[in-house]
């Protein structure tokens, strides 16, 4: 509560402090990781690309975006899933980065992939490597997605060409010269410890916010306006469910979590885990099983499939110490922050309308896509608009804010939401307690 | 033994230098032209051109009774008797401040805003004038003088410093510096005991230097069409005028100077009418505009500043892009006309008003002509234009002077004054080049007469107006803000009667 406190008067004061500041959109580069590069379910694609914040930001903006557009089914590793391995690129992905349409379409397509682009963000990126990693010959990296990942996006076409500079994400931002600078930073730390269960996995609050300033302030020393989002803690999101909520995509009653996985009431189930328990449990019902699979309790869940409550406790802790940290650069170096970890922390409690639906952060509520930790299009669309509303208000400008209804109506996240129908499994059901 | 004219018994060698003032003061005047200039009159017109007609708020036109005359109103000198040599001196501090409304994000605006006399810090004025009767009717004189200067530099930074400690409005201009000088022969005649009239066929000899900062990074600047050029290869995924943007702020800022000079025709002229028994003159008075037809060089620089599309362009892109050339122009200055009244009826104090209006609508703008630029056939990669245009549109200018003088003893004459001057720079033009308001001047200044030789001095305290712009085609020029002005500005005149003067032969 004294955290939240003193983050509501950083904020307010930031707020008043960047009111006598212009906003001019001339460049608007996104510095961030999966979140702003609009990784969703399986990987990073032009699908979500194309309509993810940071896009629809530039166009409610009227600047320009360039995006490094990926072609389907995408690239990069999957939060909670073990990392896949690097192929040369085959059917019926081709150029891997995506080529635009012409202007002009009576013209042939642009064959040659932008010499820059402006959404800089790189699934799997940390604060860390944004200041250290550098693109590196040849452009795919057997054996390391990440790295892969990273030369298609900022080293693209920079390593096919001769002599010229291979730029680290932060470097990259300062040299397009930015007059906007939207930094999304820290949640890729903060999903990796949450999805292994283990805080320590957590970069020290004093050398990430030393390090964080210095991005902030080499980004204000070019006259940019700079952004800062706080980290989304991942427990806020789809990956992460109460048993309750978990009971309920799992078509379970919540009794059945706690008599059968031992599942405490403020502990977790993660999307894997939920996976597994509706594969355990539609093996039962498939095979008509009246019986427990062992006695007193079903097979043990693998690990990861939950998240006790005493880690749930030290990660948002440590999430908390790392936003603070965010405040603190944030303010040394005259930014303004975006609290993104509140805005979904809401979703998660409260939900949003979406047009005639409602979306929820659960799993399979309507916001993530299916990796559970990355929002789908109508998730980006929600941020951008709270976005938007946070620099209308700040800058007092009128950007119109994005359609969400019509973007709802095409979003197929709103289409996979979990059943409604009545608990399937209860302990009775399943001889839970026999 | 040799006799001075008017028999007055030789002098001592040394006292016979002193008596030949005119040898050394056209030495130091010719040096302090040199340097001359400054726009402390309307825009860049300067009207101290006389000293006693500085302490009267140069209400001089009716009375028009020393060498400076020839400027205020050149026929005065045909009521000159004899021949006199004068020469006059100003030096001026201007404190120039600049705080901008709106600035770039994390620029950094020194606490008291930007000043725009950063260098010199006082800046001096001459002018030189003679005249000598050839009869009861013709007199006939020569002046000296630079009705229009200007000085201002904001150039607080050298091109490797960070922006966000450059002067704020450099796109605008950081510095300019105008010297216009006339040479102006004048021949008086006096159609009636009470009235005369004059003119003046002049040669001016113009110089005008202009230094600003370009490749604007913030704003629609040169580098936009070479973004448009560039937006399909670059960032082929965005619009082609939002392109052009991004890309722009990827080329480095450059510094741009261009200098010329003009030689052109002016003329000038005047009437006096005097009505002795009401002690009344009545005086107007004509200078003509010119248009400077200036050729010289402009030259453009780049600095030492890493940018993102260096390694892609090469090295010499922009200098093959904006070459150093050979340029031509024209540069306007504005025609004055002015009407002036005094009356020495009452109270033994002559009390003078002058309206003069100068007609500044004539500079509307300064066209500059690249020899070298993108629409010479052959030409390739070639970013400038056939035709820059700097406009200005400025609207006339009127000023009101008003001044009385007494003499306080037969040897000294003391005098007071007060001048509004109304600014022709238009809220868009207020910038770095012209950092002008409407101005309120008082003036004080008196004369000491000792034998052949008159002493004159005068101070002036102008207050410009405050002034604040908001205009929206400056914003990104970051020329809105806050005025705040004020001038100091003195001067020191030697005036000698040299009718009688004769250089002895050894």
């Amino acid at each position: 509560m004294k955290m939240t406190i003193v983050s509501v008067l950083l904020l307010v004061v930031l707020s008043f402090g960047a009111q006598s500041q212009t906003l001019d959109t001339t460049t608007f580069i996104v510095v961030g990781e999966g979140l702003a590069a609009g990784m969703a379910n399986f990987g990073l694609s032009s699908v979500m690309q194309s309509k993810d914040f940071a896009a629809l930001l530039a166009a409610q903006m009227n600047t320009g975006m360039e995006q490094p557009l990926m072609q389907p089914p995408g690239i990069g590793d999957v939060v909670g899933y073990p990392g896949q391995e690097v192929q040369v690129q085959k059917y019926p992905q081709g150029s891997v980065r995506q080529t635009y349409l012409p202007t002009d379409l009576t013209k042939a397509p642009i064959s040659t992939p932008p010499l820059f682009v402006t959404n800089l963000s790189v699934p799997g990126l940390t604060l860390n490597d944004s200041v250290t990693m550098r693109p590196v010959a040849p452009v795919v990296q057997r054996g390391n997605m990440k790295q892969t990942v990273f030369n298609m996006i900022l080293g693209f076409p920079q390593l096919i060409l001769d002599n010229v500079p291979l730029w680290t994400q932060f470097e990259y931002a300062q040299a397009m010269f930015p007059t906007v600078a939207l930094i999304e930073l820290g949640y890729y730390e903060a999903l990796n410890a949450a999805v292994a269960g283990d805080p320590r996995l957590l970069p020290s609050p004093a050398a990430f916010g030393a390090t964080y300033g210095t991005v902030v302030a080499g980004l204000r020393g070019l006259q940019a306006q700079v952004i800062v989002t706080t980290i989304p803690n991942p427990l806020d999101t789809g990956y992460f469910n109460s048993p309750a909520a978990a009971a309920g995509v799992v078509l379970a009653s919540p009794s059945v979590l706690s008599i059968g996985y031992n599942i405490g009431p403020q502990d977790y189930v993660t999307r894997n885990g939920l996976q597994t328990i509706s594969n355990q449990l539609s093996t039962l019902q498939e095979s008509s099983q009246e019986i427990l699979p062992t006695p007193g309790g079903f097979l043990p869940l693998p690990p990861g499939s939950t998240l006790s409550a005493a880690t749930a406790a030290a990660i948002t802790s440590g999430v908390n110490a790392l936003n603070a940290q965010i405040l603190s650069a944030a303010k040394a170096n005259g930014a303004v922050v975006y609290d993104l970890n509140a805005f979904l922390h809401n979703i998660k409690v409260s939900g949003a309308k979406a047009g005639a639906a409602t979306v929820t952060g659960d799993y399979l509520g309507g916001f993530y896509s299916l990796d559970g930790v990355y929002p789908g299009a109508t998730g980006h669309a929600l941020i951008a608009n709270d976005i938007l509303r946070f620099l209308n208000q700040t800058y007092h400008r009128s950007f119109a804010l994005v359609n969400v209804a019509s973007v709802a109506a095409s979003d197929p996240a709103l289409q996979y939401v979990k059943p409604a129908s009545a608990q399937l499994f209860t302990p009775s059901s399943l001889g839970l307690g026999r | 033994m040799a006799t001075r004219p008017g028999n007055c018994p030789e002098r001592p060698r040394w006292l016979q230098f002193r008596e030949q003032p005119f040898g050394t003061s056209l030495l130091i005047s010719g040096l302090l032209m040199a340097a001359a200039g400054l726009c402390y009159g309307s825009a860049f017109s300067v009207s101290e051109l006389g000293a006693k007609a500085s302490g009267m708020g140069t209400a001089f036109i009716g009375i028009a009774d020393d060498g400076s005359a020839l400027v205020y109103n050149p026929a005065g000198i045909a009521f000159q008797s004899g021949a006199h040599l004068e020469m006059d001196n100003a030096v001026v501090v201007g404190l120039f401040r600049f705080t901008p409304s709106s600035t770039p994000v994390g620029q950094v605006v020194p606490p008291n805003g930007y000043s725009n006399s950063i260098k010199p810090h006082f800046i001096p004025l001459a002018f030189m004038y003679a005249t000598k009767q050839i009869s009861p009717k013709l007199t006939v004189g020569m002046a000296i003088f630079t009705p229009f200067g200007l000085s201002a530099n904001s150039t607080n930074f050298h091109d490797g410093d960070p922006n966000l400690t450059k002067f704020v409005a450099r796109f605008a201009g950081t510095r300019v510096r105008l010297e216009s000088f006339w040479f102006q022969p004048t021949f008086a005649y006096k159609l009636k005991d009470n009235l005369a009239i004059a003119i003046g066929p002049t040669f001016v000899h113009t110089h005008l230097e202009l230094e600003k900062s370009f490749l604007n990074p913030l704003g629609p600047d040169d580098g936009l069409s070479f973004g448009r050029t560039a937006a399909p290869t670059v960032l082929p995924g965005v619009p082609v005028n939002e392109a052009a943007a991004i890309i722009a702020r990827l080329l480095p800022e450059g510094r741009s100077r261009v200098a010329g000079t003009a030689n052109s025709p002016a003329i000038s002229a005047g009437l006096l009418w005097k009505h002795p028994s009401s002690k009344t003159n009545i005086g107007l008075m004509f200078r003509s505009s010119v248009v400077n037809h200036l050729s010289g060089k402009a030259s453009f620089a780049f600095g030492n500043q890493p940018y993102a599309l260096e390694q892609y362009v090469g090295p010499k892109f922009l200098p093959n892009a904006f070459p150093n050339q050979a340029i031509t122009g024209s540069f306007p200055t504005p025609a004055t006309y002015g009407i002036g009244f005094a009356n020495s009826k009452f109270w033994n104090t002559t009390f003078a008003v002058d309206v003069r209006m100068q007609d500044y609508k004539k500079f509307k703008n300064v066209p500059l002509d690249f020899g070298i630029n993108k629409e010479v056939p052959g030409t390739t990669n070639i970013a400038l234009p056939a035709e820059q245009i700097l406009n200005f549109n400025f609207r006339e200018s009127w000023n009101f002077a008003f001044g009385a003088e007494r003499p306080i003893s037969p040897t000294t004459t003391i005098r007071v004054g007060y001048q509004f001057d109304m600014t022709p720079v238009v809220p868009q033009s207020a910038g770095p080049l012209f950092p002008d308001a409407d101005r309120n001047s008082f003036t004080v200044g008196a004369t000491r007469k000792s034998g052949t030789k008159e002493f004159t001095f005068f101070y002036e305290a102008m207050k410009f107006m405050d002034r604040q712009t908001n205009v929206p085609a400056n914003d990104y020029q970051w020329t809105n803000g806050d005025y705040h002005n004020f001038a100091h500005v003195a001067g020191l005149a030697m005036r000698f009667d040299v009718t009688n003067f004769s250089i002895k032969k050894h």
